[in-house]
């Protein structure tokens, strides 16, 4: 595990200053994991959010009881976990580490303090995530846009293409 | 012709900022008025600004394909002043749907460029109004992600559907 944890290569972390940086790295807590290894759990809580420094994780759903589907692969520098932070501590899909991955736990709780006491290095990296799901939520509606005009095209035959849709409607998935 | 200032009072959108903070949001804006029929957002295009409407009602709609647009919503601002377009302050993308002036309509335009000049100022304000529309992203991302996969078990398991319910179910929660 590395020295002093350094934020400057994750994205989300660009527009903070030095101060601002150094302020966020007294919440960081180093955590490691082995590939194979679970980061969240579909269900299970969501109470810190990761900056992963180091590794690749995939993201897993039980869409179909029985049948995990393959959500995403994400390589680092990224952050996990922001879901949780802006909505409910709970994890809507499994996240499990696909190499050895090294990162940094931030506390929920402790950063929703900083947030709402207006620190800037939280508000900051509020509004870079904010940029992140801005541009998911565009992506999850041309989706969605997507299989309506399927549906509407397809009518009763629309199953032999079933998989083809199902696939476009969870390429862009949250976690 | 809308006093800004005053406009950005009582919205919901807003509650959050000190008295000074909506000011400068305020001083950044510009009235918008608009007439029956004519456009606010256009579907397909980066609308680059977050409309406050103070007063007349808006529909939402979607083209759908083979032509024809899809009502998604009717909002009056005499229910309570409320806001669209606010994604396009974070991102750049067109927006989903078409929002257009059912009548007369008073607005409040506040410009991305606006909001942009604040956050590289790193005024809270504008850190302050992120975090909300980041919250209000993921809450609407969360809901999506769960009637997705809800339509599709109910996909799974009925082995015939009910397309009209299916649709419905897939825009009750459509970001502007």
């Amino acid at each position: 595990m590395q020295g002093m944890p350094s934020l400057r290569d994750v994205p989300f972390f660009r527009h903070l200053n030095d101060d601002e940086r150094e302020e966020l790295e007294e919440l960081l807590e180093p955590a490691a994991f082995e590939a194979g290894e679970t980061i969240f759990e579909e269900g299970g809580p969501e109470d810190r959010l990761y900056v992963i420094t180091l590794g690749t994780v995939e993201v897993h759903k039980a869409v179909i009881a029985g049948r995990r589907q393959h959500l995403a692969t994400v390589e680092a520098p990224t952050i996990v976990g922001e879901m949780g932070l802006l909505t409910e501590p709970r994890a809507t899909a499994s996240v499990q580490a696909r190499t050895p991955v090294e990162a940094y736990g931030i506390d929920r709780d402790r950063f929703l303090e900083m947030l709402d006491a207006d620190a800037p290095a939280a508000c900051k990296v509020v509004y870079e995530i904010g940029r992140t799901l801005a541009g998911r939520m565009a992506r999850t509606d041309e989706s969605i846009a997507g299989i309506i005009a399927h549906l509407e095209r397809a009518g009763a035959d629309y199953f032999t293409d079933f998989e083809i849709f199902q696939d476009r409607l969870i390429r862009e998935w949250s976690f | 012709m809308v006093i800004v200032e005053e406009g950005l009072q009582g919205v919901r959108f807003f509650e959050f900022l000190t008295e000074e903070e909506r000011e400068e949001f305020a001083e950044g804006s510009e009235p918008a008025a608009f007439d029956a029929g004519e456009m606010i957002i256009e579907e397909g295009r980066d609308p680059g600004s977050l409309f406050v409407l103070i007063s007349g009602s808006v529909e939402v709609s979607k083209r759908v394909s083979g032509g024809g647009d899809l009502l998604l919503a009717r909002i009056d601002a005499a229910e309570g002043r409320t806001v669209v377009g606010e994604r396009g302050l974070l991102g750049e993308s067109g927006a989903s749907a078409t929002v257009r002036a059912a009548g007369p309509v008073e607005a409040i335009n506040i410009p991305r460029e606006t909001f942009r000049r604040m956050v590289s100022e790193g005024r809270p304000a504008a850190f302050k109004l992120s975090y909300r529309i980041a919250r209000t992203l993921a809450r609407r991302l969360t809901r999506l992600d769960e009637e997705v996969v809800e339509a599709i078990r109910e996909l799974e398991s009925r082995g015939e559907t009910d397309l009209e319910a299916f649709r419905d179910k897939l825009i009750t929660d459509w970001a502007i």
